[in-house]
């Protein structure tokens, strides 16, 4: 029998309980792809993080016999503690930074342009920077910011400033502008992508009722956008969460976030206290994301 | 009856091309005026200039005598409906009802019992009772669009302007919808202006008729004035139930090809245009002569449509589009004719129109 005649059949007899064996087995081989994916990537290879955190650090290696040493000496030491407080300040203030940049220039391009082919434009236009790559994205920063750099330079020829301003670079603000820049992107495309679907005849309906454009934000333009905003904000956090080459790059090493205490740990051979740091990180990230999808029924609004 | 609204000379075109010229129109308070244009006559771009959607570029729009073209959209008072209804879809019914209530600049209500009680009123008003709990997305387009209704009427505007309202319903809900926005408006002696692209609906509706040609007005009528003395060939056609000759006045008589019809009364020589309704046609058999105060042309029998009250018969006739016939079954027998053969079509004299040009 053909699958479409499966399909056919399990569409007329909606009433009966079940799918019938059939119809089961036809799901199953749908399923199957994926399931193995998922397990084969996914499912084992957290849980061998989850249970190599568990295992026992000799200088050069680990042994599996399982103990607590691991997490202990995480929560026991301050520079760890530390990463982690970092690593959650960093997130929200890159998350703030990219909404309020990212949101204005959203509705430009998803409410005042009405145009699809200049909105196209303009989206590609916001993507050209990931033409060059990663690392010369975060590195152009530096003669942008440094003592003697482009902004310094500027601001003392404008006369805004006497002196070079010395705190731009290697600090957690050329970490933060850094992100910034590279991820406020991921943050306009789904907004813009929302407010572009809000009907102009609602927007004119409400100022029709009387409603000025402050109130037309806030009480339309702005909970219509939210799923966007979710969306950009799940973006934005999962790849500031897991984030180390931008601190390592702009901080001079000085700001260490949980993905830099990663990278450390695994240079140095210490594989099951990496893997106590990327538990964490996974349980961060998934309090983060459960947050997130809770503000909104993303299964409804999309 | 009170002037309420009056638009002057106001012309508005979009990158050259002119979608109103030099329209005049004044309402009178409580009127309930349909407009009837065809796609493209500039019909919604009037609605929304008088909502403020859109700045004419010349003329005025003045209302209760006061001019509100400097006023934006939000402060002017007036409703409008939308032709996709344009519901909030993130709110609920009773909320859409309330939002111009709750929001808007001009003495919003704070009173959240008040808002309850005027939003209850409105729904009830709209057959909505017990809807307003429910999502937009979880009731019926006809439904949708006595929501949108509410919406508008709820916060008392002082004239209502609706885009082809009845637009998306089905015919069936359509005619509902016509009964219904009749009666809504004589229970709040409101005024409407209605905005339609079909003639039936037009006529229905309109204590007075407007026909918008080309950007501005062409004939602003009672329905039956409008429906049996249109004013020009152009209003004929877009009632959509006359036959139309073009040709030539000479000689006392109306000629094209090689007929000749008696006109109706004195009409300037040259090219003119001949009008004749569709449902005061009668067909004869064969090539009898028409007979004194009648006017007649041979026609070859195409096909006929029936639509329950009425039966369509066409006509092919040399040199013009297919002569339509309509039979009124209240009051005349359906006929059978035979495909291909010629019949003479006779109209009394006196009930055609010729308009020059």
């Amino acid at each position: 029998m053909t699958i479409e005649a499966e399909m056919t059949m399990t569409k007329a007899a909606p009433a009966r309980t079940g799918r019938g064996r059939t119809g089961w087995r036809v799901a199953a081989l749908l399923a199957a792809p994926g399931a193995l994916w998922m397990t084969a990537f996914l499912v084992v290879p957290i849980a061998m993080m989850v249970y190599v955190s568990f295992w026992t650090q000799k200088t050069f290696t680990i042994e599996p016999v399982l103990t607590l040493q691991n997490w202990a000496s995480f929560f026991g030491t301050s520079t760890y503690l530390s990463a982690l407080w970092t690593t959650v300040r960093i997130w929200l203030i890159v998350l703030a930074t990219t909404l309020a940049l990212g949101y204005p220039v959203a509705l430009y391009i998803g409410l005042f342009v009405r145009n699809k082919t200049i909105q196209t434009i303009l989206l590609v236009v916001c993507v050209v920077p990931f033409w060059t790559s990663f690392l010369i994205r975060i590195l152009a920063w530096r003669p942008m910011l440094g003592t003697e750099g482009a902004v310094n330079i500027l601001l003392m020829k404008l006369g805004v400033i006497a002196e070079p301003i010395g705190g731009l670079l290697f600090t957690e603000l050329s970490v933060v502008i850094g992100m910034t820049q590279i991820y406020v992107v991921f943050m306009v495309g789904p907004i813009a992508f929302m407010l572009s679907r809000i009907e102009p005849s609602l927007i004119e309906a409400a100022r029709d009722l009387g409603a000025g454009t402050g109130r037309i934000f806030r009480t339309v333009i702005l909970p219509l956008s939210l799923p966007g905003v979710i969306v950009g904000a799940i973006f934005v956090s999962v790849m500031v969460l897991g984030e180390f080459a931008t601190a390592a790059a702009l901080s001079g090493r000085k700001v260490n976030m949980l993905g830099n205490i990663i990278v450390t740990q695994v240079g140095s051979l210490k594989w099951a206290f990496a893997a106590v740091v990327g538990v964490i990180l996974t349980v961060v990230m998934g309090v983060v994301i459960a947050g997130l999808l809770r503000l909104v029924d993303l299964r409804k609004e999309l | 009856m009170t002037l309420l609204l009056e638009l002057s000379g106001i012309a508005k075109s979009y990158a050259g091309a002119a979608a109103l010229a030099d329209l005049s129109l004044a309402v009178g308070a409580g009127e309930y005026i349909s407009i009837l244009g065809p796609s493209g006559s500039g019909k919604s771009t009037m609605l929304r200039v008088i909502a403020g959607f859109e700045t004419p570029d010349a003329g005025d729009v003045r209302l209760e005598g006061r001019s509100i073209l400097a006023m934006p959209a939000h402060e002017r008072g007036i409703g409008f409906v939308f032709q996709g209804f344009a519901l909030f879809p993130h709110m609920s019914v009773a909320d859409n009802v309330g939002f111009g209530l709750r929001n808007r600049s001009r003495s919003p209500v704070t009173d959240e019992a008040e808002i309850r009680r005027r939003v209850a009123e409105a729904l009830e008003l709209l057959g909505l009772t017990g809807l307003g709990a429910r999502a937009v997305s979880q009731v019926s387009g006809g439904q949708k669009q006595r929501v949108a209704l509410a919406r508008t009427l709820v916060a008392d505007p002082k004239i209502v302007l609706l885009d082809e309202p009845l637009g998306a319903l089905d015919a069936n809900l359509r005619e509902r919808m016509m009964i219904e926005l009749k009666r809504i408006q004589s229970q709040l002696g409101g005024t409407f202006l209605h905005v339609t692209g079909n003639e039936q609906e037009a006529l229905a509706m309109g204590g007075r008729v407007a026909v918008l040609d080309q950007g501005r007005i062409a004939q602003i009528s009672p329905p039956q004035t409008l429906y049996n003395q249109p004013g020009s060939v152009r209003v004929a056609r877009f009632l959509n139930c006359y036959n139309i000759f073009q040709g030539t006045v000479g000689d006392g008589a109306f000629r094209f090809t090689d007929a000749a019809l008696p006109l109706p009364g004195a009409a300037a020589a040259g090219a003119a245009a001949y009008c004749i309704r569709a449902d005061k046609v009668t067909v004869a058999e064969g090539e009898e002569p028409a007979g004194p105060g009648e006017a007649g042309i041979a026609g070859r029998f195409i096909a006929g449509e029936y639509s329950g009250a009425r039966v369509t018969y066409l006509f092919d006739v040399a040199g013009s589009r297919p002569v339509e016939v309509e039979y009124h079954l209240s009051h005349r027998r359906p006929r059978s004719f035979e495909a291909g053969r010629r019949y003479a079509l006779r109209w009394p004299a006196a009930d055609a129109l010729v308009f020059p040009g």
